[in-house]
């Protein structure tokens, strides 16, 4: 069977993603560049499984706190057990994962806003907890420092190391390569046909037979996982853990990247990390009128492009024939192909 | 709006009509028996199992589907896609399988969609041409099948089919009345609300008849069209209307 | 445990609340009749914090008339967001998220850009303290909580006779239903978005000679007014005052026994307690 056109976009759209990313190195090496480069991998590993919950119309406004049980679990497991990042970054994911069944099982509960309000409450109580109880494991209001890099990795008796920026770089890249593996292939599932499916119509899902909240929690705790593990590559990375990093401000960046992007794609965030974040360092050069600019952006971006950047080339596309075509375009309308 | 003290009971392989005026609380019996709300007292049982308390998801794994009033469909998906989210309870279900592309879960996915496919034939949907187009672009009769075919997709046994009738033309209409006979001919229950008297007279085997969400008779149609009580609150209503 | 520190830890904890409850119902009553959150709401309640500052401090005007020029200034300027912003945002949740949120940082830079990031101290119209046996409380908060007690009292008989007012709720309910009875959505909608930042604006007003005003000012008071109407239920006026006090309850005396971080973690956890109990708040509709 040739692939469906569907397929062939999801493999085109993973082919750059990849070229892309694996080969911006070849480009540059200046320290600033690879740096930030290496910050959007990782909001990608979060955007993208944002919006994999987004996608069936929740917003879980907890999403970094997931990314904070990871990083600290990671740090503490490496600190304190003298376990190897190797291992380390998987029990971060899978820690996320299991905080997020009860999190999520609670909060799923509700829907719309309460959902998100009660996501948002959820956050909050992890930070703080991060912030002020178990000081000797936390670290309290200081945090944590001195957090060690990743360990060698031995592979096919070749040693890798994981010190330099670049080398840094290309094991968040093999992260989101493998993240991104996971979600687009669910994206063009069943599992992705259905949680498009509860957006437009949750009540009409289950009564076809769809356990919505099942679906909604394996959503969550996979988003968490994801999370979790981007947490852990950003304590060892950083080698230093507040509680700041995980609170309110970075998770709302999240979310206007991912939605600023569109969420009805699984490009859609890629779209938005990518452009968003190099646009604000370009809009630093407005100096004090930095934020001001960023928040018209976003109000503009929203009004004029409701479904985010990704649905852009679409609505050229139509403007172009719509300019082109003239009034045949307008008549066809309506009429299948 | 509410229903107190009913009791019915839907015999198999039957097209069993609810009617009433309006307000009866016709929706809302739907509503409880597929699980969209929950009763407040009382007990639904299909097939000698108690499903009331039941997810609505889990109602319909036990073989009880239903259309909506406002024809209800997946607005932004094509015809088919709408026809394989119905068809999900044969499909295997959750990550893993749709992660790793098992067997089994390829094999269910083909067998799905060929349902869906054999549904878009049989309700005068087929062709290919028509299973890639977007629902909203449908006229409304196609619409009304897919909703009925959708609620099949499931395997319901017992289908709750709101307004089958609604906005159609009297062809149209007759067409579907035709569709609905052949369906219980092979063996399907039908349980439907509908306001066109004519049509559920010369369609269903046994008729309810609600008024403020109590019933007030039940009976074969003729029963039913010689029933003084129905006359008053249902005919009162109607001139009430005019 | 004498009883007067209770008493004073409660009415402590209730002088603010109060005042966050009508940061709570300007958001509840915007997000019923439009659908959507407004993340910049706190941002209003800055603006009438600092239309207050202008009047009192560099204007020299008595404290009541420039409150209620605030609490107009502020209204006005809700009229124009909702005309040219969130009208296009009606029911899109997740849009008027994002819109929002660009909104309070326009508006939290543009302050700060405008009046400087310095705290502005507005002097008080109000001194001296009642005293009742050992428990004590200035007259300025007294005056803030009738303020606020008297506000919630002109929204509820606002909402409840006038006929705009029952055109709001009416919309809130059902807004084809509304439309059908030949209510104007558009107008309806934008009045209601005016009303709920006045309410934002008018509680700026009212704890600015308690605080001073600054840009991120708006930032404590939405959270807490979050607490309160989720606590409540969304969209319920009895709710959000029931919200606001339950707040003040547990904070007020959570204060006696706790640092101020754990008694932040407390209205949480209150939230998240009241969510598991009842998914849609005390007054939610089920």
């Amino acid at each position: 069977m040739p692939p469906s056109p569907a397929l062939r976009r999801a493999l085109i759209g993973y082919g750059l993603l990849a070229a892309g990313s694996l080969g911006l190195p070849l480009v540059t090496r200046d320290s600033y560049h690879v740096d930030v480069a290496t910050t959007i991998l990782m909001n990608l590993v979060l955007t993208m499984s944002l919006r994999l919950e987004i996608s069936t119309g929740q917003l879980n406004m907890a999403h970094i706190s997931f990314m904070g049980i990871g990083a600290y679990a990671s740090t503490i497991l490496m600190m304190r057990g003298g376990y190897s990042f190797w291992i380390t970054l998987w029990v971060a994911g899978v820690m996320a994962a299991v905080w997020a069944v009860p999190i999520g099982g609670l909060a799923l509960r509700v829907s719309g806003p309460y959902y998100f309000l009660i996501t948002f409450a959820f956050s909050e109580v992890v930070r703080l907890i991060f912030n002020n109880f178990f000081a000797e494991w936390f670290g309290g209001p200081s945090g944590l420092v001195q957090i060690p890099k990743p360990d060698p990795l031995r592979l096919a008796g070749v040693q890798l190391t994981f010190v330099g920026k670049v080398e840094l770089y290309y094991l968040m890249c093999a992260l989101l390569l493998l993240a991104a593996a996971v979600l687009v292939r669910l994206d063009y599932s069943r599992f992705g046909l259905v949680g498009n499916a509860i957006r437009q119509g949750d009540v009409l899902a289950e009564t076809l037979g769809v356990w919505v909240f099942r679906y909604k929690l394996t959503a969550f705790v996979l988003g968490s996982f994801m999370a979790g593990i981007a947490g852990a590559f950003f304590a060892h990375s950083h080698q230093v853990l507040h509680s700041s990093d995980f609170s309110l401000e970075p998770m709302v960046l999240l979310v206007v990247f991912t939605v600023i992007g569109g969420t009805g794609s699984v490009w859609g965030p890629v779209v938005g990390t990518v452009v968003l974040t190099i646009a604000s360092e370009f809009m630093r050069e407005f100096h004090y009128y930095e934020i001001l600019v960023y928040g018209a952006v976003l109000i503009l971006t929203m009004l004029l492009l409701p479904e985010g950047l990704i649905s852009l080339p679409g609505k050229l596309g139509r403007l172009v024939r719509r300019g082109g075509g003239g009034e045949a375009e307008a008549m066809g309308a309506g009429v299948a192909p | 709006m509410a229903v107190s003290d009913l009791s019915m009971m839907v015999t198999p392989g039957a097209i069993h009509g609810l009617i009433g005026p309006n307000g009866a609380g016709k929706s809302t019996v739907f509503n409880l028996i597929s699980g969209v709300l929950s009763l407040s007292a009382g007990e639904i049982f299909f097939k000698g199992e108690r499903i009331s308390g039941l997810r609505p998801s889990e109602i319909c794994r036990r073989g009880v589907a239903r259309t909506f009033q406002a024809t209800t469909l997946f607005r932004e998906f094509t015809v088919l896609q709408n026809l394989l989210v119905a068809a999900h309870l044969r499909a295997a279900d959750g990550l893993a399988p749709a992660l790793f592309a098992s067997p089994a879960y390829r094999r269910k996915e083909r067998e799905a969609l060929a349902s869906a496919q054999e549904n878009l034939t049989s309700l005068g949907l087929g062709g290919t041409a028509q299973a890639g187009r977007s629902v909203e672009k449908l006229p409304h009769r196609d619409q009304k099948a897919l909703s009925i075919a959708m609620a099949l997709a499931t395997g319901a046994e017992l289908v709750l089919l709101d307004e089958p009738l609604a906005g159609l033309t009297a062809q149209e209409r007759e067409e579907t009345l035709g569709a609905l006979r052949r369906l219980r001919d092979r063996g399907l229950t039908i349980l439907l609300v509908e306001h066109d008297m004519k049509a559920v007279m010369g369609l269903c085997d046994v008729v309810t008849v609600l008024d403020h969400g109590v019933r007030i008779a039940e009976g074969t149609p003729r029963e039913i069209q010689e029933n003084p009580a129905v006359i008053e609150a249902y005919l009162g209503a109607e001139d009430a209307r005019a | 445990m004498p009883i007067e520190l209770l008493v004073q830890a409660l009415l402590n904890g209730f002088a603010l609340a109060l005042v966050y409850v009508l940061v709570a119902l300007g958001l509840t009553l915007i997000f019923s009749i439009l659908g959507i959150i407004n993340f910049a709401h706190g941002e209003f309640y800055m603006l009438g914090g600092y239309a207050t500052y202008f009047g009192v401090a560099v204007f020299g005007l008595h404290y009541v008339p420039t409150l209620l020029l605030a609490i107009g200034a502020v209204g006005l300027a809700g009229v124009v967001a909702e005309r040219l912003i969130f009208r296009h945002l009606r029911g899109k949740t997740l849009n008027a998220f994002i819109v929002s949120l660009g909104l309070l940082w326009v508006l939290q830079s543009g302050a700060q850009l405008t009046f400087g990031v310095l705290d502005k101290p507005v002097p008080s119209a109000f001194s001296g303290i009642i005293r009742a046996g050992r428990v004590i409380i200035s007259v300025e908060r007294f005056v803030v909580v009738l303020a606020a007690v008297g506000l919630i009292a002109v929204l509820y008989g606002f909402l409840q006779w006038s006929r705009v007012g029952r055109a709001m709720r009416a919309v809130a309910q059902d807004p084809d239903g509304a439309a059908l009875q030949g209510v104007n959505i558009e107008f309806t909608s934008m009045l209601g978005f005016a009303v709920g930042c006045a309410l934002a604006g008018a509680a700026g007003g009212l704890l600015a000679p308690v605080f001073a005003v600054s840009p991120p000012m708006g930032a404590l008071p939405v959270v807490k007014a979050f607490i309160i109407i989720i606590v409540g239920g969304m969209g319920s006026l009895p709710g959000a005052v029931l919200g606001g006090l339950l707040l003040g309850t547990v904070e007020g005396i959570g204060s006696l026994f706790f640092s101020s971080a754990a008694v932040n973690v407390l209205g949480f956890l209150m939230v998240i307690a009241v969510l598991l109990v009842r998914p849609r708040g005390l007054f939610g509709a089920a």
